[in-house]
Protein backbone atom coordinates (compact mmCIF):
# COMPACT_ATOMS: atom_id res chain seq x y z
CA UNK A 1 0.00 0.00 0.00
CA UNK A 2 1.40 3.38 -0.88
CA UNK A 3 1.35 6.05 1.73
CA UNK A 4 -0.16 8.65 -0.56
CA UNK A 5 -3.43 6.91 -1.15
CA UNK A 6 -6.00 8.60 -3.34
CA UNK A 7 -9.05 8.97 -1.17
CA UNK A 8 -11.40 10.53 -3.65
CA UNK A 9 -14.76 8.95 -4.16
CA UNK A 10 -14.48 6.57 -7.10
CA UNK A 11 -11.19 4.83 -6.23
CA UNK A 12 -12.52 4.41 -2.73
CA UNK A 13 -15.21 2.14 -4.11
CA UNK A 14 -13.03 0.54 -6.76
CA UNK A 15 -10.35 -0.48 -4.27
CA UNK A 16 -12.78 -2.06 -1.85
CA UNK A 17 -12.79 -5.82 -1.52
CA UNK A 18 -15.32 -7.87 -3.46
CA UNK A 19 -17.63 -8.57 -0.55
CA UNK A 20 -17.72 -4.92 0.44
CA UNK A 21 -18.50 -4.02 -3.16
CA UNK A 22 -21.33 -6.55 -3.14
CA UNK A 23 -22.71 -5.03 0.03
CA UNK A 24 -22.47 -1.58 -1.52
CA UNK A 25 -24.27 -2.75 -4.64
CA UNK A 26 -27.02 -4.36 -2.61
CA UNK A 27 -27.46 -1.25 -0.54
CA UNK A 28 -27.58 0.90 -3.64
CA UNK A 29 -30.30 -1.30 -5.08
CA UNK A 30 -32.26 -1.25 -1.83
CA UNK A 31 -31.89 2.49 -1.60
CA UNK A 32 -33.13 2.94 -5.16
CA UNK A 33 -36.16 0.75 -4.48
CA UNK A 34 -36.98 2.41 -1.21
CA UNK A 35 -36.83 5.84 -2.82
CA UNK A 36 -39.03 4.59 -5.61
CA UNK A 37 -41.61 3.41 -3.07
CA UNK A 38 -41.25 6.63 -1.13
CA UNK A 39 -42.25 8.67 -4.16
CA UNK A 40 -44.89 6.14 -5.19
CA UNK A 41 -46.51 6.26 -1.77
CA UNK A 42 -46.19 10.01 -1.62
CA UNK A 43 -48.16 10.40 -4.82
CA UNK A 44 -50.67 7.67 -3.92
CA UNK A 45 -51.45 9.06 -0.49
CA UNK A 46 -51.71 12.60 -1.74
CA UNK A 47 -54.08 11.41 -4.48
CA UNK A 48 -56.20 9.45 -2.01
CA UNK A 49 -56.49 12.49 0.24
CA UNK A 50 -57.45 14.80 -2.61
CA UNK A 51 -60.02 12.35 -3.98
CA UNK A 52 -61.53 11.86 -0.53
CA UNK A 53 -61.77 15.62 -0.08
CA UNK A 54 -63.49 15.99 -3.42
CA UNK A 55 -65.90 13.13 -2.82
CA UNK A 56 -66.86 14.18 0.70
CA UNK A 57 -67.62 17.65 -0.58
CA UNK A 58 -69.77 16.24 -3.36
CA UNK A 59 -71.49 13.81 -0.98
CA UNK A 60 -72.54 16.41 1.55
CA UNK A 61 -73.43 18.95 -1.12
CA UNK A 62 -76.22 16.97 -2.80
CA UNK A 63 -78.38 14.49 -1.03
CA UNK A 64 -79.23 12.56 -4.19
CA UNK A 65 -77.39 9.27 -3.61
CA UNK A 66 -78.59 7.78 -6.82
CA UNK A 67 -76.96 10.48 -8.89
CA UNK A 68 -73.68 10.07 -7.03
CA UNK A 69 -73.75 6.37 -7.72
CA UNK A 70 -74.40 6.96 -11.39
CA UNK A 71 -71.49 9.38 -11.52
CA UNK A 72 -69.31 6.70 -10.03
CA UNK A 73 -70.45 4.16 -12.62
CA UNK A 74 -69.76 6.61 -15.42
CA UNK A 75 -66.11 7.05 -14.57
CA UNK A 76 -65.05 4.42 -12.10
CA UNK A 77 -61.41 4.78 -13.21
CA UNK A 78 -60.94 8.15 -11.56
CA UNK A 79 -62.83 7.16 -8.42
CA UNK A 80 -61.03 7.38 -5.12
CA UNK A 81 -61.10 5.01 -2.15
CA UNK A 82 -63.94 6.78 -0.41
CA UNK A 83 -66.06 6.77 -3.55
CA UNK A 84 -65.49 3.06 -4.01
CA UNK A 85 -66.53 2.38 -0.42
CA UNK A 86 -69.64 4.43 -0.99
CA UNK A 87 -70.44 2.68 -4.25
CA UNK A 88 -70.05 -0.80 -2.72
CA UNK A 89 -72.28 0.09 0.17
CA UNK A 90 -74.94 1.78 -1.93
CA UNK A 91 -75.07 -1.05 -4.48
CA UNK A 92 -75.56 -3.60 -1.70
CA UNK A 93 -78.17 -1.41 -0.04
CA UNK A 94 -80.20 -1.03 -3.22
CA UNK A 95 -79.99 -4.75 -3.96
CA UNK A 96 -81.14 -5.75 -0.49
CA UNK A 97 -83.90 -3.16 -0.45
CA UNK A 98 -85.33 -4.56 -3.67
CA UNK A 99 -85.57 -8.01 -2.15
CA UNK A 100 -88.92 -8.52 -0.47
CA UNK A 101 -89.10 -9.68 3.08
CA UNK A 102 -85.64 -8.55 4.16
CA UNK A 103 -85.53 -6.89 7.51
CA UNK A 104 -84.21 -3.35 7.74
CA UNK A 105 -81.52 -4.46 10.22
CA UNK A 106 -80.33 -7.16 7.81
CA UNK A 107 -80.18 -4.59 5.02
CA UNK A 108 -77.98 -2.35 7.14
CA UNK A 109 -75.80 -5.27 8.21
CA UNK A 110 -75.25 -6.37 4.64
CA UNK A 111 -74.47 -2.83 3.55
CA UNK A 112 -71.96 -2.42 6.34
CA UNK A 113 -70.27 -5.71 5.49
CA UNK A 114 -69.95 -4.72 1.85
CA UNK A 115 -68.44 -1.36 2.80
CA UNK A 116 -66.05 -2.96 5.27
CA UNK A 117 -64.79 -5.40 2.64
CA UNK A 118 -64.02 -2.56 0.24
CA UNK A 119 -62.51 -0.56 3.08
CA UNK A 120 -60.14 -3.42 3.92
CA UNK A 121 -59.08 -3.68 0.32
CA UNK A 122 -58.48 0.04 0.06
CA UNK A 123 -56.45 0.09 3.22
CA UNK A 124 -54.41 -2.84 1.99
CA UNK A 125 -53.61 -0.97 -1.21
CA UNK A 126 -52.69 2.17 0.70
CA UNK A 127 -50.46 0.30 3.11
CA UNK A 128 -48.71 -1.77 0.47
CA UNK A 129 -44.92 -1.34 0.30
CA UNK A 130 -44.86 0.28 3.71
CA UNK A 131 -43.46 -2.92 5.18
CA UNK A 132 -40.64 -2.75 2.66
CA UNK A 133 -39.73 0.72 3.87
CA UNK A 134 -39.81 -0.50 7.46
CA UNK A 135 -37.55 -3.42 6.64
CA UNK A 136 -35.07 -1.23 4.78
CA UNK A 137 -35.06 1.23 7.64
CA UNK A 138 -34.24 -1.37 10.22
CA UNK A 139 -31.98 -3.76 8.31
CA UNK A 140 -29.82 -1.74 5.94
CA UNK A 141 -27.67 -0.17 8.69
CA UNK A 142 -26.77 -3.68 9.75
CA UNK A 143 -25.96 -4.69 6.20
CA UNK A 144 -23.74 -1.63 5.87
CA UNK A 145 -22.14 -2.40 9.19
CA UNK A 146 -21.42 -5.91 8.04
CA UNK A 147 -19.60 -4.56 4.98
CA UNK A 148 -17.65 -2.17 7.17
CA UNK A 149 -16.61 -4.84 9.63
CA UNK A 150 -15.47 -7.04 6.80
CA UNK A 151 -13.52 -4.21 5.20
CA UNK A 152 -11.83 -3.28 8.45
CA UNK A 153 -10.92 -6.89 9.05
CA UNK A 154 -9.21 -6.92 5.68
CA UNK A 155 -7.47 -3.63 6.40
CA UNK A 156 -6.02 -4.98 9.61
CA UNK A 157 -5.04 -8.27 8.03
CA UNK A 158 -3.07 -6.30 5.43
CA UNK A 159 -1.43 -4.50 8.31
CA UNK A 160 -0.01 -7.75 9.63
CA UNK A 161 2.30 -8.03 6.64
CA UNK A 162 3.79 -4.60 7.16
CA UNK A 163 6.68 -4.33 9.53
CA UNK A 164 6.22 -0.79 10.67
CA UNK A 165 2.53 -0.06 11.03
CA UNK A 166 1.40 3.50 10.60
CA UNK A 167 -2.02 5.03 10.44
CA UNK A 168 -1.47 5.59 6.72
CA UNK A 169 -1.54 1.85 6.16
CA UNK A 170 -4.94 1.28 7.75
CA UNK A 171 -6.67 4.55 6.99
CA UNK A 172 -7.54 3.88 3.32
CA UNK A 173 -8.95 0.46 4.14
CA UNK A 174 -11.07 1.81 6.94
CA UNK A 175 -12.27 4.67 4.77
CA UNK A 176 -13.29 2.19 2.08
CA UNK A 177 -15.09 0.07 4.60
CA UNK A 178 -16.90 3.00 6.13
CA UNK A 179 -18.41 3.86 2.77
CA UNK A 180 -20.56 0.76 3.24
CA UNK A 181 -21.92 2.07 6.54
CA UNK A 182 -22.54 5.44 4.97
CA UNK A 183 -24.54 3.82 2.21
CA UNK A 184 -26.52 1.74 4.68
CA UNK A 185 -27.43 4.86 6.60
CA UNK A 186 -28.21 6.67 3.39
CA UNK A 187 -30.71 3.95 2.54
CA UNK A 188 -32.11 3.63 6.06
CA UNK A 189 -32.72 7.21 7.16
CA UNK A 190 -35.16 8.25 4.42
CA UNK A 191 -36.88 4.89 4.64
CA UNK A 192 -37.52 5.26 8.38
CA UNK A 193 -38.70 8.84 8.00
CA UNK A 194 -40.97 7.92 5.12
CA UNK A 195 -42.33 4.89 6.93
CA UNK A 196 -43.30 6.89 9.99
CA UNK A 197 -44.84 9.61 7.90
CA UNK A 198 -46.84 7.29 5.67
CA UNK A 199 -47.98 5.07 8.54
CA UNK A 200 -49.37 8.15 10.20
CA UNK A 201 -51.01 9.30 6.96
CA UNK A 202 -52.68 5.95 6.35
CA UNK A 203 -53.97 5.81 9.93
CA UNK A 204 -55.56 9.21 9.45
CA UNK A 205 -57.07 8.15 6.13
CA UNK A 206 -58.44 4.96 7.64
CA UNK A 207 -60.12 6.78 10.52
CA UNK A 208 -61.57 9.17 7.99
CA UNK A 209 -62.96 6.26 5.96
CA UNK A 210 -64.42 4.66 9.06
CA UNK A 211 -66.19 7.78 10.19
CA UNK A 212 -67.57 8.22 6.68
CA UNK A 213 -68.86 4.65 6.78
CA UNK A 214 -70.70 5.34 10.04
CA UNK A 215 -72.17 8.56 8.74
CA UNK A 216 -73.19 6.97 5.48
CA UNK A 217 -74.90 4.10 7.36
CA UNK A 218 -76.95 6.66 9.24
CA UNK A 219 -77.91 8.37 6.01
CA UNK A 220 -78.96 5.04 4.52
CA UNK A 221 -80.93 4.09 7.59
CA UNK A 222 -82.99 7.25 7.25
CA UNK A 223 -83.81 6.30 3.65
CA UNK A 224 -87.38 5.25 3.17
CA UNK B 1 -67.00 -6.44 -7.38
CA UNK B 2 -64.37 -3.72 -7.21
CA UNK B 3 -61.12 -4.38 -8.94
CA UNK B 4 -58.43 -6.02 -6.88
CA UNK B 5 -55.49 -4.20 -8.44
CA UNK B 6 -55.58 -0.47 -8.43
CA UNK B 7 -53.82 1.45 -11.14
CA UNK B 8 -50.64 3.12 -9.98
CA UNK B 9 -50.20 5.92 -12.45
CA UNK B 10 -47.11 7.34 -10.77
CA UNK B 11 -44.82 4.36 -11.18
CA UNK B 12 -42.62 5.90 -13.82
CA UNK B 13 -42.41 9.37 -12.37
CA UNK B 14 -41.65 7.94 -8.94
CA UNK B 15 -38.87 5.81 -10.42
CA UNK B 16 -37.46 8.82 -12.24
CA UNK B 17 -37.52 10.86 -9.05
CA UNK B 18 -35.78 8.09 -7.14
CA UNK B 19 -33.04 7.97 -9.76
CA UNK B 20 -32.80 11.75 -9.62
CA UNK B 21 -32.32 11.69 -5.86
CA UNK B 22 -29.48 9.21 -6.19
CA UNK B 23 -27.96 11.08 -9.07
CA UNK B 24 -27.93 14.29 -7.07
CA UNK B 25 -26.53 12.54 -4.04
CA UNK B 26 -23.67 10.90 -5.88
CA UNK B 27 -22.87 14.03 -7.82
CA UNK B 28 -22.62 15.89 -4.55
CA UNK B 29 -20.40 13.17 -3.17
CA UNK B 30 -18.25 13.12 -6.24
CA UNK B 31 -17.70 16.83 -6.69
CA UNK B 32 -18.37 18.40 -3.34
CA UNK B 33 -16.85 15.85 -1.10
CA UNK B 34 -13.51 14.91 -2.58
CA UNK B 35 -11.48 13.53 0.26
CA UNK B 36 -8.35 15.23 -0.86
CA UNK B 37 -5.72 13.55 1.19
CA UNK B 38 -2.72 15.20 -0.41
CA UNK B 39 -0.25 14.79 2.42
CA UNK B 40 1.44 18.08 3.23
CA UNK B 41 4.76 18.46 1.51
CA UNK B 42 7.55 17.27 3.72
CA UNK B 43 9.11 20.30 5.27
CA UNK B 44 12.61 20.51 6.64
CA UNK B 45 13.06 23.29 9.10
CA UNK B 46 16.50 24.48 9.99
CA UNK B 47 16.67 26.33 13.23
CA UNK B 48 19.43 28.88 13.37
CA UNK B 49 20.59 29.98 16.74
CA UNK B 50 22.50 32.85 15.23
CA UNK B 51 22.91 33.76 11.63
CA UNK B 52 25.88 32.15 9.90
CA UNK B 53 29.04 34.17 10.05
CA UNK B 54 29.59 34.01 6.32
CA UNK B 55 26.58 36.23 5.93
CA UNK B 56 28.76 39.24 6.64
CA UNK B 57 29.96 39.82 3.09
CA UNK B 58 26.43 39.38 1.79
CA UNK B 59 24.99 42.64 3.12
CA UNK B 60 28.02 44.48 1.84
CA UNK B 61 27.34 43.06 -1.60
CA UNK B 62 23.71 43.84 -1.21
CA UNK B 63 24.17 47.51 -0.44
CA UNK B 64 25.75 48.52 -3.73
CA UNK B 65 23.17 46.50 -5.61
CA UNK B 66 20.38 48.23 -3.76
CA UNK B 67 21.95 51.60 -4.36
CA UNK B 68 22.22 50.87 -8.04
CA UNK B 69 18.69 49.76 -8.51
CA UNK B 70 16.71 52.73 -7.26
CA UNK B 71 18.95 55.29 -8.92
CA UNK B 72 20.07 53.89 -12.23
CA UNK B 73 20.09 57.19 -14.14
CA UNK B 74 22.89 58.59 -11.98
CA UNK B 75 24.99 55.54 -12.49
CA UNK B 76 24.45 55.63 -16.22
CA UNK B 77 24.99 59.25 -16.82
CA UNK B 78 28.15 59.77 -14.86
CA UNK B 79 30.42 57.31 -16.62
CA UNK B 80 29.01 58.09 -20.02
CA UNK B 81 30.23 61.67 -20.42
CA UNK B 82 33.59 60.76 -18.96
CA UNK B 83 34.11 58.10 -21.56
CA UNK B 84 32.81 60.37 -24.24
CA UNK B 85 35.35 62.99 -23.21
CA UNK B 86 38.11 60.47 -23.42
CA UNK B 87 36.88 59.31 -26.75
CA UNK B 88 36.51 62.71 -28.24
CA UNK B 89 40.15 63.64 -28.60
CA UNK B 90 40.97 60.32 -30.19
CA UNK B 91 38.20 60.68 -32.65
CA UNK B 92 39.19 64.26 -33.25
CA UNK B 93 42.68 63.14 -34.03
CA UNK B 94 41.33 60.58 -36.45
CA UNK B 95 39.07 63.19 -37.86
CA UNK B 96 41.95 65.59 -38.16
CA UNK B 97 43.93 63.06 -40.06
CA UNK B 98 41.01 62.50 -42.32
CA UNK B 99 40.62 66.21 -42.68
CA UNK B 100 44.21 66.55 -43.71
CA UNK B 101 43.70 63.87 -46.29
CA UNK B 102 40.59 65.53 -47.47
CA UNK B 103 42.40 68.81 -47.63
CA UNK B 104 44.94 67.25 -49.81
CA UNK B 105 42.38 65.83 -52.20
CA UNK B 106 39.86 68.63 -52.20
CA UNK B 107 40.38 72.29 -51.94
CA UNK B 108 39.69 74.10 -48.72
CA UNK B 109 36.08 73.92 -47.64
CA UNK B 110 33.97 76.95 -47.20
CA UNK B 111 33.20 78.04 -43.60
CA UNK B 112 29.55 77.06 -44.02
CA UNK B 113 30.46 73.55 -44.99
CA UNK B 114 32.84 73.36 -42.10
CA UNK B 115 30.08 74.38 -39.72
CA UNK B 116 27.75 71.71 -41.18
CA UNK B 117 30.42 69.08 -40.75
CA UNK B 118 31.03 70.14 -37.23
CA UNK B 119 27.31 69.88 -36.47
CA UNK B 120 27.14 66.38 -37.95
CA UNK B 121 30.18 65.39 -35.98
CA UNK B 122 28.65 66.69 -32.74
CA UNK B 123 25.51 64.71 -33.47
CA UNK B 124 27.46 61.53 -33.98
CA UNK B 125 29.30 62.12 -30.73
CA UNK B 126 26.04 62.53 -28.92
CA UNK B 127 24.69 59.28 -30.37
CA UNK B 128 27.80 57.44 -29.36
CA UNK B 129 27.57 58.72 -25.82
CA UNK B 130 23.93 57.63 -25.66
CA UNK B 131 24.88 54.17 -26.79
CA UNK B 132 27.53 54.00 -24.15
CA UNK B 133 25.02 55.10 -21.56
CA UNK B 134 22.70 52.27 -22.59
CA UNK B 135 25.50 49.75 -22.40
CA UNK B 136 26.40 51.02 -18.97
CA UNK B 137 22.80 50.58 -17.89
CA UNK B 138 22.75 47.03 -19.18
CA UNK B 139 25.98 46.28 -17.38
CA UNK B 140 24.55 47.71 -14.18
CA UNK B 141 21.51 45.49 -14.46
CA UNK B 142 23.63 42.43 -15.12
CA UNK B 143 25.76 43.33 -12.15
CA UNK B 144 22.71 43.69 -9.96
CA UNK B 145 21.50 40.28 -11.05
CA UNK B 146 24.87 38.72 -10.54
CA UNK B 147 24.99 40.33 -7.14
CA UNK B 148 21.59 38.88 -6.28
CA UNK B 149 22.56 35.36 -7.30
CA UNK B 150 25.92 35.84 -5.65
CA UNK B 151 24.14 36.82 -2.47
CA UNK B 152 21.93 33.76 -2.72
CA UNK B 153 24.94 31.51 -3.31
CA UNK B 154 26.81 33.08 -0.42
CA UNK B 155 23.82 32.71 1.83
CA UNK B 156 23.39 29.04 1.06
CA UNK B 157 27.09 28.28 1.26
CA UNK B 158 26.97 29.90 4.66
CA UNK B 159 23.94 27.83 5.57
CA UNK B 160 25.63 24.64 4.42
CA UNK B 161 28.77 25.25 6.40
CA UNK B 162 26.75 26.36 9.40
CA UNK B 163 24.71 23.19 9.31
CA UNK B 164 27.84 21.09 9.10
CA UNK B 165 29.48 23.08 11.85
CA UNK B 166 26.57 22.42 14.16
CA UNK B 167 27.14 18.72 13.67
CA UNK B 168 30.84 18.79 14.39
CA UNK B 169 31.60 17.15 17.67
CA UNK B 170 35.05 18.52 18.20
CA UNK B 171 37.41 16.46 20.29
CA UNK B 172 38.49 18.11 23.50
CA UNK B 173 41.58 20.19 23.66
CA UNK B 174 41.72 21.17 20.04
CA UNK B 175 43.55 24.32 19.23
CA UNK B 176 41.18 26.94 17.89
CA UNK B 177 43.62 27.98 15.18
CA UNK B 178 43.75 24.80 13.16
CA UNK B 179 41.79 24.60 9.92
CA UNK B 180 40.60 21.68 7.82
CA UNK B 181 39.54 22.09 4.20
CA UNK B 182 37.26 19.73 2.32
CA UNK B 183 36.11 19.36 -1.26
CA UNK B 184 32.47 18.38 -1.21
CA UNK B 185 30.55 17.23 -4.27
CA UNK B 186 26.81 17.67 -3.94
CA UNK B 187 24.02 15.88 -5.68
CA UNK B 188 20.72 17.56 -6.49
CA UNK B 189 18.65 17.26 -3.36
CA UNK B 190 21.51 18.07 -1.06
CA UNK B 191 23.12 14.67 -0.67
CA UNK B 192 26.90 14.42 -0.54
CA UNK B 193 28.65 12.20 -3.05
CA UNK B 194 30.58 10.18 -0.51
CA UNK B 195 33.23 8.85 -2.88
CA UNK B 196 34.13 12.38 -3.91
CA UNK B 197 34.46 13.73 -0.40
CA UNK B 198 38.11 14.57 -0.03
CA UNK B 199 40.15 16.46 2.46
CA UNK B 200 42.30 18.96 0.64
CA UNK B 201 44.05 20.25 3.70
CA UNK B 202 44.38 18.49 6.97
CA UNK B 203 44.09 20.46 10.14
CA UNK B 204 46.92 18.49 11.61
CA UNK B 205 44.57 16.97 14.15
CA UNK B 206 43.27 13.65 12.89
CA UNK B 207 40.45 13.55 15.40
CA UNK B 208 39.20 16.94 14.26
CA UNK B 209 39.49 15.95 10.59
CA UNK B 210 37.39 12.85 11.06
CA UNK B 211 34.93 14.76 13.22
CA UNK B 212 34.42 17.22 10.38
CA UNK B 213 34.05 14.42 7.86
CA UNK B 214 31.45 12.72 10.03
CA UNK B 215 29.63 15.99 10.45
CA UNK B 216 29.50 16.52 6.70
CA UNK B 217 27.95 13.11 6.17
CA UNK B 218 25.60 13.57 9.10
CA UNK B 219 24.36 16.92 7.81
CA UNK B 220 22.81 15.42 4.70
CA UNK B 221 20.67 16.67 3.08
CA UNK B 222 22.47 19.96 2.94
CA UNK B 223 20.35 23.05 2.36
CA UNK B 224 20.19 24.10 -1.28
CA UNK B 225 18.48 27.13 -2.82
CA UNK B 226 15.01 26.41 -4.21
CA UNK B 227 16.10 27.72 -7.62
CA UNK B 228 17.42 24.64 -9.42
CA UNK B 229 19.34 26.80 -11.87
CA UNK B 230 21.70 27.76 -9.10
CA UNK B 231 22.60 24.17 -8.34
CA UNK B 232 25.63 24.19 -10.60
CA UNK B 233 27.21 26.71 -8.28
CA UNK B 234 26.92 24.15 -5.51
CA UNK B 235 28.05 21.06 -7.34
CA UNK B 236 31.62 21.39 -6.12
CA UNK B 237 32.15 23.19 -2.89
CA UNK B 238 35.31 23.99 -1.09
CA UNK B 239 34.59 24.32 2.59
CA UNK B 240 36.87 25.37 5.40
CA UNK B 241 36.32 24.43 8.99
CA UNK B 242 38.03 25.74 12.03
CA UNK B 243 37.13 25.08 15.67
CA UNK B 244 36.96 28.77 16.52
CA UNK B 245 34.23 29.47 14.02
CA UNK B 246 31.52 27.44 15.53
CA UNK B 247 30.37 26.15 18.76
Amino acid sequence: MEVTHDLSFVPLIQNASFLVQMVMGLLLLVSLMSWWYIFLKMFAIRQARNQSDAFEEAFWANPDLNRLYKEYLNDSDTAGSLERIFAAGYAEFVKLKKKPGVDNTDVMDGTRRAMRATYQREMDALESHLSFLATVGSVSPYVGLFGTVWGIMNAFRGLANVGQATLAHVAPGIAEALVATAMGLFAAIPAVVAYNRYAHDTVRLSSRFESFMEEFSNVLQRQP
Amino acid sequence: MSTLTYPEPYKISAGALALLVHGVFFTLLYFGFSWQMQPPQGMVVDIWENLPQHEEPAPAAAEPARAEQPAPPRVEVKPAPARAEIDVPVKKKVKKKKKEEKDEVIAKLTPKQLAAQKAAYAKRLQQESEQQAREAERQAQAQAQAAATGRMVDEYVAKISAKIRRNIVAPPGVSSKIRAEFDVTLLPGGLVLESELTMTRSSGNNAYDSAVERAILKSQPLPLPPDAALFNRFRDLHLKFSPDQGN
